[in-house]
């Protein structure tokens, strides 16, 4: 089966004007979206998401490795009819209606003159636009510039759906509605890529994520997978003895940190590699193991723990 | 938000390439003919009509005539040209501070194909714009009593021939440059190209500069040889003297600058394919 896009090894590296030095906006990044999943694609602001997509979109070439999109080239005309893209923020001619930014942007598709009408329609009514049809876009707030961008990027029905941000500037109702959108075309069989920083919409949507920090893949599979906690965090709940001084617990390898559940009960958590030889200690030490098991982390957490951010803020709280 | 459609029902073929240079080229139409711009243009072309009557009003009284043909044509020509290096210098540089390529280049088309949309938009563009100068103009000589002649439109085809020539060049400064300097580029080639005529008599001259030095002789048969000489484009003296000016010349002019359009547009798309759209 012919993945739906493969990276392979992918750099991009950029020279800032009246700069020397250059830049590295990703680094040897490497992943694949099987067809029919939706596919988060995660990160703080200047992770390389959009570099990434600005590869998967053919607006940048890569400085090594290569992407391909539906088994082909990212910049060939075929696999560009079988695509539909939304770049975070879209910018629109303003002086035309969204009417005729979509026959404008048929005709690219090379769509004849009564599909692009019944295609206009469907999709202006679909994103809730249709009230709006004989305005010029520069009167559209940033909410109703999104759902064009949206109807844009639907226009050609697409088998592969880029996504970048797409809930930006969408208020809650519009965000449900694009989640629902993109729950329908994933029932429709639609592969969905998409980036966004609304952790809800990627918990909620993606059946596997790559998280990338600094142009680099910090974490990538089953969202299940990686909130599992397995891999990363484990807990054991304990009962302290009475009256005795315990040890500092806190102060082990591998222990994150230690919670008190009461004055005679303990949550301890441990990564999830130091976790086995954790317990053990906990054991030797005289502690009553009440309980142990796989932490589920919020996306939230995993996002922190992995990225530089979230080092930052550990470091600022300390 | 449902998201209705059926592949079955969406044509999905990428069409050929003149439905998307076509379509690209009906943008440009439609940003250029919204743009204050042309508001613009429509002052200056009845600016036109009233400074070449007020012209002819000061010169002597059989020479009346020949001021508003002369004054009237190189009126039309200048807006023209500049209009074409505006144009040419601004659209895709527009399309790269705003973004907007950003939704055009992921769609199924050719970057050669946004090239040649742009320029067959800006065409269309000069098209309407010529048209709307070279009626004040006819304007003003009607108003005046002055005969018109069927040279006179082969002479507004050649303003825009001119226009055209110099539209392509902007473009391909603009593939790469910043506007500020493909306008300055652009209107370097225009004086460059405009005095031509200049450079071939001092060449062809048995004393002066280019006699002397050997190394400004070949800068200016250098020149000479590659520069487009914008002067074929000018037949105003043709019209004054009653010279006529026939299809053929038009033709001729027509190939020579189609040959230079094409090799400013395939330079400027070798360097548009190769650019990144950060």
């Amino acid at each position: 089966m012919t993945p739906a896009i493969l990276v392979e090894g992918l750099c991009k590296t950029f020279r800032p004007p009246f700069r020397l030095k250059k830049v590295r906006a990703v680094r040897s990044v490497s992943f694949t979206v099987n067809p029919g999943e939706v596919f988060g694609f995660l990160g703080p602001n200047g992770a390389g998401k959009t570099t990434t997509i600005k590869v998967l979109t053919g607006l940048i070439r890569p400085t090594a490795g290569r992407a391909t999109v539906l088994g082909g080239p990212p910049t060939s005309i075929q696999v560009k009819a079988r695509v539909g893209f939304l770049p975070e923020q879209p910018y629109f001619y303003d002086y035309l209606k969204p009417t005729e930014l979509l026959d404008i942007f048929g005709r690219l598709f090379g769509m004849d003159r009564s599909t692009r009408r019944r295609r206009i329609h469907e999709l202006l009514e679909a994103v809730g636009l249709a009230h709006a049809k004989d305005r010029t876009l520069r009167k559209f707030s940033k909410g109703m510039l999104q759902r064009v961008g949206l109807a844009q990027a639907l226009l050609n029905d697409p088998e592969l759906l880029i996504l970048d941000e797409p809930m930006s500037g969408l208020d809650p109702i519009g965000r449900k509605e694009v989640a629902d959108l993109i729950a329908s075309l994933k029932a429709r069989g639609k592969t969905i890529f998409f980036s966004s920083h609304i952790l809800a919409d990627i918990e909620r949507l993606c059946d596997r994520v790559v998280i990338l920090d600094r142009g680099e893949i910090k974490a990538e599979g089953r969202l299940d997978d990686l909130l599992a906690g397995g891999r990363w965090e484990k807990e054991a709940v304990v009962r302290v003895r009475p009256g005795g001084d315990g040890p500092r617990v806190e102060t082990w390898p591998g222990v994150i940190r230690v919670e008190e559940i009461d004055p005679a009960t303990l949550r301890v958590v441990a990564s999830g590699e130091a976790f086995n030889p954790v317990l053990q200690r906990l054991v030797e030490a005289g502690f009553e193991v009440v309980g142990a098991g796989d932490r589920r982390l919020s996306l939230e957490a995993l996002l922190m723990g992995l990225t530089r951010r979230g080092d930052e803020a550990r470091e600022a709280s300390a | 938000m449902t998201a209705s459609g059926d592949g079955n029902r969406v044509a999905r073929s990428s069409g050929s390439s003149w439905v998307r240079v076509h379509a690209l080229a009906l943008n440009t139409f439609i940003e250029a003919s919204r743009n204050r711009a042309f508001v613009g243009l429509g002052i200056a072309a009845v600016g036109l009509v009233a400074s070449a009557i007020a012209v002819s009003q000061l010169a002597i009284r059989d020479q009346a005539a020949r001021v508003l043909v002369d004054f009237g044509l190189f009126a039309v020509s200048l807006l023209s040209v500049v209009i074409a290096i505006v144009m040419g210098v601004i659209l895709i540089f527009k399309e790269v501070d705003r973004k907007t390529f950003y939704l055009v280049l992921p769609k199924p088309v050719r970057r050669s194909e946004v090239v040649a949309g742009k320029f067959a938009g800006l065409l269309a563009v000069l098209v309407v714009a010529v048209a709307l100068m070279g009626a004040a103009w006819f304007l003003s000589l009607w108003a005046r009593d002055v005969p018109l002649n069927p040279d006179m439109v082969k002479a507004l085809v050649l303003v825009w021939l001119e226009a055209a020539l110099l539209t392509s060049v902007a473009l391909f400064f603009s593939s790469f440059a910043t506007p500020v300097m493909s306008g300055v580029f652009t209107f370097g080639i225009f004086l460059v190209g405009r005095s031509i005529p200049i450079l071939e008599e001092l060449l062809r001259a048995k004393k002066g500069v280019l006699v002397r030095s050997p190394v400004a002789r070949t800068i200016a048969e250098a020149v000479t040889g590659t520069f487009p000489d914008l002067s074929v484009f000018h037949v105003g003296k043709e019209l004054i003297l009653g010279v006529p000016v026939g299809w053929d010349y038009v033709a001729g002019v027509t190939l020579y600058c189609a040959g230079y359009c094409i090799f400013f547009l395939a330079l400027g798309m070798l360097i548009f394919r190769r650019r990144d759209f950060v």
